[in-house]
């Protein structure tokens, strides 16, 4: 049980968190907002797929095909018919933007319901490699229904707007604070609130009755099952959970990026998900959280920097670009992590290590006040 | 409630695992059912709880069991304490206690994950409950520890707990003592005797402490090879020729 103080200071910590990332878009340029607002669409999916991987034991691969159904359903529901680039002709239905991402995000449970008589029946390795049917499937349909998806140049995303404010776009004008409210920090505050409602939901979910349920069902399905939990379903709950936890990030990446393509949406996406989730610590919300700002922020923070320090080759050069030295970095922090975590034999990689740390500062600064006084 | 269990037989390829397996659990009583390894005491457990699909029939009163899913089962009221420890092993005991109401409670994903009042009620109610079947089963100081740290004897009285914690008309319980010591064996036999006398449900035992199957049951079953050899009081089963031949090898 937590002390009552201990509890104030949690809350006094999430509340100074929640202030600062609020106050963000007086403080960061454009660049920083938008690799923010990438971050916490990647937090939300990664959230989907810690729970139905770590919590329920369900591997998914099929991650990427989920958030593709909640980026091109905004992009096509959302989208009006006209002329796409390479003499593509576009069509959709130009639905209101809200109804289309709301509509969005059911497209992705229903594909999840969809694909759950399989999910309901398979686990482990065997539902992984037949969740990668999916991502292939997504594929072919993303790069070749060229009217509703643009093929392989893909399709630009209307403004999300709710009654002609655009929280994603700069009409109208709003200047609060001297400072004026572009897109970018409209997209921030709404990924921000996406973002934290999706990590408050998923607590209070994993916590509580049907969390409970999930994991004994991984790791003992006689036994749930003989607790009254109907596995079938249970399985497929978590499969539809996850698939619109990935709609909605689909759906901000879109917004964020402007323009949906289908090479986004491959392989390495679910693979890049799956890194998330294990290092941050399998069923952990709160490790999902930090693995997918990990992942997800760094290419995008070393390749933006990585002109400025000037080590890296530029694009056409012979040597390591940044882009590559991004990856071979962070793919050797993945091992690191995960390495870590498994000689501990415990599970949850990044919040242990960032336990220990906090754990390990008193102590820091216990000696470096000894040193001052010597 | 009377269990019943009619010809019941089970097949796992050539094994019979239960070969026309009939008896009955009076309501309220200590039922035992022992029988050397493999003589389909554990099988006989998964009939009744609908893990397999089995032939014959199975009644709860006047509901027949057979060939409804584990799930029904349970909320129809059976519950079964697992003889291979199967508790979620990361989790609290009350975590793993508080999975046993999962037939008693609703919450589901949308309304769980928008903490209704409804739900936090629901939550806190069954928490109380659970936390005092935790006292009744000497598991109170233990309630915020994970199973994986707790020794073996505190873990099978979690899995037993757990049981109870279904508020079962029938407690089925595989080898409840199997593994512990002197005195944990005796508390779990208390545990049962106060289990039966305060909650009235009806325990199926299935043990192969022979002097603690004799004090407690008040009817045995003996299988053998997936068979009834022999069934009745305990003074009569102990006397039975055909018991004494498959626990002694004694011929006649
Ligand atoms: N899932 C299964 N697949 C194949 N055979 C099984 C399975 N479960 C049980 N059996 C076989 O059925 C027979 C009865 O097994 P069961 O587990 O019911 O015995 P038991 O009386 O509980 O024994 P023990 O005292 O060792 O627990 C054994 O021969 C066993 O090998
Ligand atoms: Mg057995």
């Amino acid at each position: 049980m937590s002390r009552p103080t201990s509890k104030v200071t949690r809350y006094a910590g999430t509340a100074a968190a929640l202030l600062l990332l609020l106050a963000m878009p007086y403080y960061l340029d454009a660049f920083w907002l938008q690799v923010g607002a990438f971050v916490m669409a990647a937090i939300i999916g990664a959230i989907g797929l810690t729970v139905l991987v770590g919590s329920a034991g369900q591997l998914s691969l099929a991650h990427a095909f989920f958030l593709a159904v909640g980026a091109y359903g905004y992009a096509f529901l959302a989208g009006e018919p006209g002329a796409g680039s390479a003499g593509t002709t576009l069509s959709g239905p130009g639905l209101p933007t809200t109804v289309a991402a709301l509509l969005a995000v059911a497209l992705a449970g229903a594909a999840g319901l969809a694909f759950s008589p399989v999910a309901g029946r398979l686990h482990g390795l065997y539902l992984g490699v037949a969740s990668l049917g999916l991502v292939f499937l997504g594929q072919h349909v993303l790069f070749n229904a060229r009217p509703v998806t643009g093929g392989f140049n893909g399709r630009p995303i209307p403004e999300l707007s709710v009654l002609g404010f655009e929280l994603t776009g700069d009409e109208p004008d709003l200047v609060l604070l001297g400072v004026p409210f572009g897109a970018r920090e409209r997209l921030w505050y709404m990924a921000l609130l996406c973002a934290v409602a999706a990590y408050v939901v998923a607590g209070r979910i994993v916590r509580g009755r049907p969390g409970r349920a999930l994991r004994l069902m991984r790791q003992n399905p006689i036994a749930a099952a003989s607790m009254g939990v109907p596995l079938r379903r249970y399985r497929a709950g978590a499969f539809v959970f996850s698939a619109m936890y990935a709609g909605v990030a689909g759906i901000l990446i879109a917004l964020t990026a402007r323009r949906v393509v289908p090479d986004h949406f491959g392989l390495v996406l679910s693979v890049e998900y799956l890194a998330m989730v294990v290092i941050g610590g399998l069923g952990s919300v709160r490790g999902a959280a930090v693995g997918a700002a990990f992942i997800t922020g760094t290419p995008l923070v070393l390749s933006h920097y990585g002109d400025a320090i000037g080590v890296f080759a530029r694009p056409g050069e012979d040597g390591i670009d940044a882009a590559t030295a991004v990856r071979l970095l962070y793919g050797a922090a993945i091992v690191a992590f995960v390495i870590g975590s498994a000689q501990k034999g415990r599970p949850h990689a990044i919040t242990i290590t960032m336990d220990r740390a906090r754990r390990a500062l008193p102590g820091v600064s216990r000696r470096r006040l000894q040193r001052q006084g010597r | 409630m009377r269990l019943s269990l009619r010809e019941v037989s089970l097949n796992f390829g050539g094994v019979r695992a239960l070969d026309g397996v009939s008896f009955d659990v009076e309501p309220g009583s200590v039922h035992a059912v022992i029988g050397p390894n493999g003589a389909g005491k554990s099988s006989c457990f998964n009939a009744v709880c609908g893990i397999y699909a089995v032939g014959g029939s199975i009644r709860l009163g006047d509901r027949e069991l057979t060939g409804l899913p584990p799930h029904v089962v349970a909320g129809l009221g059976v519950a079964r304490a697992f003889q291979n420890i199967a508790l979620g092993g990361a989790d609290t005991v009350l975590d793993n206690l508080m999975v046993a109401r999962h037939h008693l409670t609703g919450a589901g994903f949308v309304s769980a994950g928008l903490g209704l009042r409804r739900v936090r009620r629901e939550e806190h109610r069954h928490r109380l409950r659970v936390t005092e079947i935790a006292e009744f089963s000497g598991l109170a100081d233990v309630l915020d520890t994970p199973v994986a740290e707790l020794s073996y004897g505190d873990r099978k009285r979690v899995e037993f707990a757990r049981a109870l914690a279904m508020e079962p008309r029938v407690l089925l319980l595989d080898e409840p003592v199997a593994g512990m010591t002197y005195h944990e064996k005796a508390a779990t036999v208390a545990l049962i005797r106060e289990t039966r006398e305060v909650l009235g449900v009806s325990v199926v035992l299935v043990e192969h402490d022979m002097p603690l199957v004799m004090g407690l049951a008040d009817r045995i079953t003996v299988l053998d090879f997936g068979r009834v050899i022999a069934d009745g009081p305990p003074a009569h089963v102990r006397e039975h020729p055909d018991v004494l031949r498959a626990y002694l090898g004694a011929h006649p």
